[in-house]
């Protein structure tokens, strides 16, 4: 029952407010919201606690059962999807974009949580599948609907750009799940571990190639990962965060529980080279990290690092391996959060959060905000002691010692250049918290003073980016925003700090941060038994 | 040389039929064709006997629910029946069941039920154009009205009837009577442009009747036998001689049938009827001829299916339809994405569509057909809807008042920019319309049409045709790309745009709102139990 209702409390709400949310006062919009968030968090809890099991006959014309239930490796992401749920919509009442209604906004917010709560908690393959499609429409309405004001040209493209892979990656899934059903005979999770595992090996390749090809435009692993840096870029903050914290969640899941668990054989067969695009993401990520300007794109390219990472693990096929891979996708999932939430904050008020600019120095004019953006981006660079530590020194350490004995030297050459990717990672976070929290900009920032001469950045740019640039100002242009330095520069302490419910979420968020980092093994107890079922096949 | 053959096959059918001793009649399960026909009848000889000021248009109007209803009531014992336990009826003397001339199946008695359905939707769309004060009829009075309601039930019941079918000759002409009356429906506006629809129509049917015709007598010269059930099938498909014959039969049959489909390369006539076509009227050839169309070419592959079933491998009757499938839904899908016209827009889609319909019949299995069969009514439901919410916009720009002279009742060129802001200013109108479109793309949460193409490409993959279901992948995300470009213009901020000032109004009539209320809520309802909708076919 609980299960049950923690899928249709926030589905059903959403609608409801996605419909008629416009007849209601945005007070009742957000207090509704607020309600089914945190109702879904404690049917989340008591789900997690009772494990409950919800299995009926649903399209009996394919074999598909509405069969739901948790175990270990979905309790921790179930967990995290409704605290993650409850964040942004509880952020609502701090920001909600412009663009159209407050009940749109917080509806498709709520179905997003839903279809992604829905998807990993479905036992059948097939409704996994309508769970995993379930959150496309409304996260693209929040890109193009809700996304930068400042930029109507590149809401359009970014959103398209997300719906087109999106729904390419899960149509290939489609059509390597239905292989999957038609060669075996069921679509239940539990009794596809044995009978895709007994698959002819030919077969399973070809359904493993579909299943990872179209999981992995969902990570994203690289060279697939083009559509998330424009998504992220301009969604607005709470979409970003749901972005990074639960979607990307969902391909790195599909991807141990459909391919890794199901097709070993024909995994086994793909995973050197989906090692290789891993580490190849990683070491992209890093270096794009190192020279990108507009903040938030740098964190949606630092993700690209991280899920490669958390691929890198998945590759590897062992119990350690997946743990890592399942742990850091939690890491990720609560770092990014807090790193969006603030540059967030940051965008809203400057406009754009640009690093070739001047910009005042958070240690000065906002103690609090620059002292969650050090956690942040220490978690990110992975210093021991906090999340995002375990995941990547687990990933090297699975990767240094992969399942299959063969493919040793590939996966050892992936380690080391994992770790060299986790240099990289120090070096971007550190030349961030340079530039935004120590304020070492070009110019001096002082209050009621205009901006410096402005010299040149550095740093090199790529051409890419000089397009982009250039379309930024001309969409900025376009919409008639000032936006750019000297807002940022006359900004006063008042106006950047983190007040009220905003720092309430990023405490939450940063307490999320330490209790993961300092506490592994209460994730890892819980996933344990679970990860030895699925990999059990395995040698 | 076709009407020949026609002449032959119509001849060999009466002449099993007049040689055979009484043929067990029951009229009761014939009642789905019947009461469409008897209800044409009833309204035409009411037109006649009462002068026309005496006879209210609620009296046609009632006379043709009651029997759509009735019709559809009738077949539900068929649908909720079995697939080895057909409804049989006009079966020859010798009692075997491969001898009855109507075999309505769970498939055909539920498609019949929605071909019923479509056209009582259609018959609402239609009359609210009577109350919206159209131009072009006004003066003419009701005699017309009574006219375009037979003809409305008239190709219901060729529809109904060519779904149960199972004797060519029969299955000619009730295939024709579905087509026929629309081409007079189309050509009601009296302006050229709908002359040229018509024509087009016309054109097409008359090309199509002669392809299929040609089927025909090469199924008879193959089988010997008129019938689509009987052993003589299965003899021919045993010889070796007659097998290339009866599989040309059947290509032959599929190319006229690709017609009425508007499967590409038969596609052509598509989108100038349907633009030129009252709205209610393109509905029913988006929704009802196509349902209609589908019925006509399940009856026709399901004994081949169950013969290939014995004999499986790649097969030239696969092939093409494969070939259709592809074809039309990547044609269909890439030129509705230029498409700047909403009805336009719908008429590529239509085609398109049409695609995913023939997709699973590839399979040649009894799966396909049912998913096929699941596919096109899950289409159907979705674009009355999408035309119901069209035919409440309309839009007058400056300096050309009504549009063609008789616009305002006969919105068929409504621009996508007219619906900017839809769903916000009229979320009653825009709301359904987003779902429709939602379903047509597969995306949830019209989750109906998700599952109608997950059900569309399993098919395909148990019978090991995975090439066509990939390439059905790219066909997958082109579509999305189409109805999202019409949803993003529907959520959109309400303003103007450039260009001259228009005035986009919304005006639904009372069967337009029905048809809304209800087509949405069957959508919805099937999202969440979708065996509703599949558990009808067996």
């Amino acid at each position: 029952m609980a299960l049950i209702l923690l899928l249709l409390v926030p589905l059903l709400t959403g609608l409801v407010l996605v419909a008629a949310g416009r007849a209601w006062s945005d007070r009742t919009v957000l207090g509704v919201g607020l309600g089914a968030a945190s109702l879904s968090l404690v049917l989340a809890v008591v789900t997690a606690v009772q494990r409950p099991v919800v299995d009926r006959a649903w399209l009996p014309e394919l074999g598909v059962r509405s069969h739901f239930s948790v175990d270990g490796i979905s309790i921790p992401l179930v967990l995290l999807t409704a605290i993650i749920g409850l964040l942004v919509v509880i952020h609502a009442f701090e920001e909600v974009p412009t663009g159209g209604t407050t009940g749109g906004f917080v509806g498709c917010l709520l179905l997003v949580v839903g279809g992604a709560l829905a998807t990993f908690a479905a036992r059948d393959v097939i409704m996994f599948f309508l769970a995993f499609e379930l959150v496309l429409v409304p996260m693209w309405a929040l890109i193009t609907r809700y996304g930068d004001p400042h930029r109507p040209v590149g809401r359009v493209e970014a959103g398209w750009r997300f719906v087109l892979y999106t729904a390419f990656g899960s149509a290939l899934m489609l059509v390597g799940i239905l292989l999957l059903v038609a060669s075996t005979g069921t679509s239940d999770m539990g009794e596809l571990l044995e009978a895709g595992a007994a698959l002819p090996g030919g077969r399973q390749l070809t359904i493993a190639l579909l299943l990872v090809v179209g999981l992995a435009v969902k990570v994203p692993v690289f060279p697939l990962h083009t559509w998330l840096p424009s998504a992220h870029t301009i969604a607005p903050t709470a979409g970003s965060v749901l972005l990074a914290a639960v979607l990307l969640k969902m391909g790195t899941y599909g991807l141990v529980r459909l391919p890794l668990g199901m097709v070993p054989e024909g995994f086994a067969a793909v995973a050197p080279w989906l090692a290789i695009a891993g580490v190849t993401g990683i070491i992209w990520g890093g270096l794009v990290c190192l020279v990108e300007r507009d903040l938030k794109r740098l964190i949606a390219y630092s993700s690209v690092a991280h899920m490669g990472f958390v691929v890198l693990s998945i590759a590897s096929g062992t119990e350690a391996g997946v743990q890592a891979a399942l742990y850091g996708n939690l890491a990720h999932g609560v770092i990014s959060a807090l790193l969006f939430v603030i540059v967030g904050g940051l965008k809203r008020r400057w406009g754009v959060v640009d690093l070739g600019q001047p910009l005042p120095s958070l240690r000065e004019i906002a103690p609090a905000r620059g002292f969650f953006l050090i956690l942040g981006l220490a978690a990110a660079l992975g210093l021991p002691g906090l999340a995002g530590f375990w995941g990547e020194f687990f990933a090297i350490l699975a990767a240094w010692s992969p399942a299959d004995p063969a493919t040793t030297t590939i996966f050892r050459t992936c380690a080391v250049v994992a770790a060299i990717g986790g240099a990289l990672a120090a070096a971007y976070c550190l030349r961030v918290a340079r530039v935004l929290w120590a304020g070492d900009s070009h110019v001096e920032w002082a209050p009621n003073v205009g901006p410096g001469p402005m010299e040149p950045t550095p740093s090199a740019h790529s051409t890419e980016e000089v397009g982009t640039s250039r379309v930024e100002s001309a969409d900025r242009a376009a919409s008639g925003g000032p936006v750019g330095t000297s807002s940022a520069l006359s900004t006063t302490t008042q106006e950047v700090e983190t007040v009220g419910i905003e720092r309430a979420v990023h405490v939450v968020l940063a307490v999320g941060i330490f209790a993961l980092g300092l506490l592994p093994w209460l994730v890892i107890n819980l996933m344990q038994p679970a990860v030895r079922t699925l990999i059990g096949g395995q040698p | 040389m076709s009407l020949v053959a026609a002449g032959s096959v119509v001849a060999g059918s009466v002449a099993a039929a007049v040689s055979a001793q009484p043929v067990d009649f029951d009229w009761l399960r014939l009642a789905p064709a019947l009461a469409p026909a008897i209800g044409a009848l009833l309204v035409l000889v009411l037109d006649a006997v009462l002068p026309a000021r005496r006879l209210p248009r609620v009296v046609p109007i009632a006379i043709a629910l009651l029997a759509l209803l009735g019709g559809a009531a009738a077949a539900v014992p068929g649908a909720l029946g079995s697939a080895d336990n057909p409804v049989l009826s006009l079966c020859l003397p010798g009692g075997s069941a491969g001898a009855c001339l109507w075999v309505a199946g769970p498939i055909a008695s539920t498609l019949q039920i929605a071909i019923l359905a479509a056209t009582l939707a259609v018959v609402l769309l239609h009359v609210d154009r009577w109350s919206a004060g159209d131009a072009g009829l006004r003066g003419t009075g009701t005699q017309d009205s009574a006219v375009e309601i037979a003809l409305l039930l008239g190709s219901a019941t060729g529809g109904v009837a060519v779904a149960a079918a199972r004797e060519l000759g029969t299955w000619l002409i009730a295939l024709e009577l579905a087509t026929l009356p629309v081409v007079a429906l189309v050509a009601l506006r009296g302006t050229r442009r709908a002359a040229h629809g018509a024509l087009s129509l016309i054109m097409t049917s008359l090309l199509s009747f002669a392809i299929l015709v040609v089927g025909a007598g090469l199924w008879l010269v193959a089988t010997g036998d008129p019938t689509l059930t009987g052993p003589a099938v299965r003899a021919a498909w045993a010889d070796p001689t007659s097998r290339p014959v009866l599989t040309l039969a059947v290509l032959a049959l599929i190319a006229g049938l690709g017609f009425k489909l508007s499967a590409m390369p038969f596609h052509v006539w598509t989108p100038p009827t349907f633009a030129a076509a009252p709205l209610s009227i393109t509905a029913l050839l988006a929704s009802a001829s196509k349902l209609a169309a589908l019925a006509a070419l399940v009856a026709v592959l399901t004994p081949i299916a169950d013969l290939v079933g014995l004999d499986p491998g790649p097969h030239a009757i696969a092939f093409a339809l494969g070939a259709l499938a592809i074809g039309s839904m990547l044609l269909g899908t890439v030129i509705a994405f230029r498409a700047t016209d909403a009805v336009r827009l719908l008429a590529w889609s239509t085609i398109a569509q049409a695609g995913w319909v023939l997709l699973p019949l590839a399979a040649l299995s009894a799966v396909g057909h049912r998913a096929a069969a699941g596919y096109v009514m899950t289409y159907a439901a979705a674009s009355l809807v999408a035309f119901a919410a069209v035919s409440g916009v309309r839009t007058t720009r400056e300096g050309e008042p009504g549009g063609e002279g008789e616009g305002a009742a006969y919105p068929t060129s409504v621009q996508l920019s007219s619906f900017r802001g839809l769903a916000r200013t009229d979320p009653h109108v825009g709301g359904p319309l987003v779902l429709a479109l939602l379903v047509m793309a597969g995306l949830p949460p019209g989750i109906l049409g998700l599952v109608a193409k997950v059900v569309a490409i399993n098919p395909l993959l148990g019978a090991g045709l995975w090439p066509l279901a990939v390439l059905a992948v790219v066909g997958v995300v082109l579509g999305v790309a189409v109805y999202l470009r019409w949803i993003a213009i529907l959520l959109a901020q309400p303003q103007r745009i450039e260009g001259p000032p228009e005035e986009t109004s919304v005006r639904l009539g009372r069967g337009a709102i029905t048809v809304l209320a209800i087509g949405s809520a069957l959508i919805i309802v099937a999202s969440v139990v979708p065996q509703l909708l599949f558990g009808l076919l067996g």
